[in-house]
């Protein structure tokens, strides 16, 4: 038991705020890495926590569907699944270039146990981060984005998954 | 975090045991209170005794799986009072018995502290307390006296007895039932049916403890047995009523009084003892060990290959076809097509096989919302009775995953709103104890789930009222009394204000409707003011394997559920009449209402006027046609849903997979008429 869970636990909250600041000044694994997998969307680099990728697969036959919002860009047939594949580039306000042989569909966990597909123009790398390589987006600028990792000189946009499916669904 | 996730992970076993073990609980304490009920009267299911058992059984497995043998060993030692139970070892009103109670509640502690710290650790003493008492309680009451060696049998006889027999043949003595024992002889090419027939008649008056062959003296082609029976007549009354050849009765025991015993004929022999007379409650016992839990995900897996060979099939048939009519190679087109029948009866054969192993009892749905309605009576004071019917209806496990939600809901429903106060139902001159009653029974293809209550029923007025004000229907729309009753289905619209956590927070019963639509069934209700209401839920029993009907619209094809289609027919475009701008046409004299479904879905048709495919929909009365550009023919497939940020799409049930041309969208035919008609009111 951690000492937030004991302090939780006497339901002093003072302590708790108290364990809950020396979590932070002392992170128990400091070298805990960050896993994102990287992707490209209109040239720029985009990521999601590697934990929520389920799989990538290659852009197959997508049916469309009917009365949805324009950024489903319909389901397709994974091993008898079939799954809603979402334009990333519609929910973040990009343009729109057709699909091309290096786009990918990358199969995410949703919140509530069922996937998600999202397109992308090419899937690049997966990068192990520390915590200081994490900056908090610029604010006002995106509703998507939540933070930004370092890599390199080029700031990686991390998408804030569960927003941006959420929002999907805004009809 | 970093330790918090590994924690996290690791006890992600542990989880899944508590979670388990948790459902086991659950049905052992069930089972518990109604064993303390049955003891009360005296008389004690001996399948109940086996349920727990089993209960007892698994959990003892599980928790050797996961290396809990505070848990383990605990099981192990209710298994030793249930068994001693079982086999009247134990007497029901031992204080062993009263330990099983104490158990329950100690699992449940140690569970809840497994689930809330995911640690492993157990209150090792407060285990090892109890099984030593356990233990002791055993001890004492194995010492019970035998009154079976009183009886007039031949001790070799007695001794072929399995332990189960004994039991059975001293709670018939306890009950103060005639023993006796009957030597009978049958041909021994037909024995099985004559002592099929011996056992019936006796089964009409009492039960047969034992059956044993016995050797005596006998023809060469006969063969001898002796039944040991406990009846509700002496014996000259059984004798009379057993009109069989070469069949003597021997009272063994008249019932409350130990003397009576003639000389007895011939002896049995021990040896010879078989498992003829073994009852049903030893076999079920037996079926732990041929049981496999399997993961329904695999099931699943299993689904899909054997929808994709149905599938694959469809081809194997189209070539077969192909080849019968060259004449060149009719003869091979031949065989093939009769090889292909053949692998279609035996796949047809498969897919029932798996989808039968799919198929589960609803009765653990039932207890668990019994289990909630006894707990919102005591915790609202509410006097109301839950009763079930129709337990041991199967139907598919994800279909009854999916089903407790909405089924709850109604019954919360019923429990919550339907049911008045006590003062109100004594004023209108109802019991004062309110009734819910859920029943279920298969039809068909279809399993309907029936949940009625004896409340105040809904009021149509009410109903109307609110949905004015929610806008949801027009002040000068005419409704018929059940189109008012169903705007109950429409969000938006809750038939009380206030909102209690019982009621589930404000899911009507749109919600519930969504539930089913998803599962391919429906829910209707019926309801008199003042009398109670009745939701009936209808569901098809397996999601599984649908026939399909394939039609084009532009370039996408969409799959129509074949047990909606009536016919399909084609259409000339001068046939196409219109009546205030709608659509239909004569179909033998009546009116069909026409729907393009290029217009449905905002989808480009390639034929404009042309000649078109009519698909005639019927959904109970209303019929439909549907417009489509192309029919391609019929297909067995899975329909699925759809995953994904969009829950529902209207309109479309689910999708399916066929051959490699990616997802077919599967049409939910019911949303389909439904909007054409109401459109039809609403123009």
């Amino acid at each position: 038991m951690s000492a937030t869970d004991a302090a939780a636990a006497s339901g002093d909250w003072v302590e708790l705020a108290r364990a809950a600041a020396r979590g932070r000044a002392a992170p128990e694994e400091p070298e805990r890495l960050r896993e994102l997998l990287s992707f490209q969307l209109n040239d720029s680099s985009y990521a999601v926590p590697v934990e929520r990728v389920r799989e990538i697969v290659r852009i197959r036959t997508i049916t469309p569907v009917p009365r949805v919002p324009k950024a489903v860009l319909g389901v397709i047939a994974l091993r008898g699944e079939i799954v809603q594949v979402v334009d990333l580039r519609m929910r973040l306000g990009l343009a729109q270039p057709e699909p091309t042989r290096s786009s990918r569909i990358i199969v995410l966990h949703g919140e509530d146990g069922r996937v998600a597909g999202v397109l992308v123009d090419a899937v690049r790398e997966v990068l192990r981060v520390t915590e200081e390589f994490i900056r908090p987006a610029p604010p006002g600028e995106t509703i998507s984005v939540a933070e930004l990792c370092l890599h390199g000189d080029e700031f990686v946009s991390i998408i804030d998954l569960d927003r941006v499916l959420k929002l999907v669904d805004d009809r | 975090m970093a330790a918090r996730r590994s924690r996290s992970v690791k006890s992600k076993a542990h989880r899944e045991f508590v979670s388990e073990a948790e459902e086991l609980l659950d049905r052992m304490s069930g089972d518990l209170s109604d064993l303390h009920d049955q003891r009360a009267v005296g008389e004690i299911d001996p399948d109940l005794v086996n349920r727990i058992f089993r209960s007892a059984h698994s959990l003892k497995g599980l928790a050797g799986m996961f290396g809990l043998d505070g848990i383990g060993e605990l099981a192990h030692h209710l298994e030793d009072v249930l068994d001693g139970l079982r086999l009247g070892r134990v007497a029901a009103d031992a204080p062993a018995v009263g330990l099983l109670d104490e158990a329950v509640a100690l699992f449940g502690k140690l569970l809840q502290r497994l689930g809330d710290e995911g640690k492993a650790e157990e209150d090792s003493l407060a285990v090892a307390d109890l099984v030593t008492r356990i233990a002791e309680a055993i001890e004492e009451t194995a010492a019970v006296q035998d009154e079976l060696v009183d009886l007039d049998v031949d001790p070799a006889l007695m001794r072929a007895l399995t332990e189960y027999e004994e039991h059975r043949l001293r709670e018939n003595l306890r009950r103060g039932r005639h023993i006796s024992l009957i030597n009978t002889m049958f041909e021994i090419i037909t024995f099985e049916e004559g002592l099929a027939e011996l056992s019936a008649a006796v089964r009409e008056v009492g039960e047969v403890v034992s059956t044993l062959p016995s050797p005596g003296e006998t023809p060469e082609s006969q063969i001898r047995f002796s039944l040991l029976v406990a009846t509700e007549v002496d014996a000259e009354q059984l004798a009379a009523r057993l009109e069989f050849a070469d069949t003597s009765i021997r009272a063994v025991r008249e019932a409350s009084n130990r003397a009576a015993s003639i000389e007895m004929a011939s002896a049995p022999a021990p040896e010879l003892a078989t498992g003829l007379g073994e009852s049903a409650d030893i076999e079920s016992l037996k079926s732990i060990s041929d049981t496999v839990r399997v993961d329904i995900r695999k099931l699943d897996e299993l689904m899909n290959l054997v929808g994709e060979l149905v599938i694959q099939r469809g081809s194997l048939s189209r070539i077969a076809d192909r080849l019968c009519r060259d004449p060149e190679t009719s003869r091979v087109g031949g065989e093939l097509a009769k090889v292909h029948k053949v692998i279609e009866r035996k796949l047809k054969d498969l897919q029932n096989s798996v989808l039968d192993v799919r198929m589960v009892p609803l009765r653990h749905v039932f207890e668990k919302i019994s289990r909630v309605v006894r707990r919102l009576r005591r915790d609202l004071g509410k006097d109301v009775s839950l009763e079930y019917k129709g337990a041991d209806t199967e139907l598919d496990k994800l279909i009854v995953e999916e089903l407790i939600d909405p089924l709850m809901h109604v019954v919360r429903n019923a429990f919550d709103h339907a049911i008045e106060s006590e003062e109100e139902r004594v004023m209108a001159g109802k019991p004062a104890q309110g009734r819910i009653l859920i029943e279920a029974s298969q039809r068909g293809n279809h399993v309907v789930i029936e949940v009625a209550d004896d409340g105040r029923g809904i009021d149509p007025a009410e109903v109307r009222r609110r949905a004015e004000a929610a806008g949801l229907v027009a002040p000068d729309a005419v409704l018929t009394p059940k189109e008012t009753l169903d705007l109950v289905f429409l969000p938006g619209l809750s038939t009380r204000d206030e909102v209690t956590e019982t009621s589930g927070r404000g899911v009507g019963m749109d919600v519930v409707r969504a539930n089913l639509t998803a599962l391919d069934g429906i829910v209707d209700i019926d309801s008199v003011l003042g009398k109670g209401t009745t939701v009936v839920m209808t569901l098809p029993l397996t999601l599984a394997i649908i026939q399909a009907l394939i039609v084009t619209v532009g370039d996408q094809r969409y799959a129509i559920p074949l047990n909606s289609v009536l016919e399909t027919l084609l259409l000339q475009p001068e046939e196409v009449q219109r009546s205030e701008g709608r659509e239909m046409m004569n179909l033998r004299g009546e009116p069909l209402p026409l729907r393009r479904l290029a217009d449905e879905f905002n989808l480009r048709s390639t034929s404009e006027d042309e000649k078109r495919h009519v698909v005639v929909l019927g959904l109970g009365e209303l019929r439909l046609g549907l417009l489509v550009d192309s029919l391609e023919g019929q297909q067995d497939t899975i329909m699925k849903s759809i995953q994904g940020p969009i829950q529902q799409v209207r309109g479309i049930a689910g999708a399916t997979e066929i051959g490699d041309q990616g997802a077919v969208l599967v049409i939910d035919v019911s949303s389909i008429v439904e909007d054409a008609m109401r459109r039809r009111d609403a123009a």
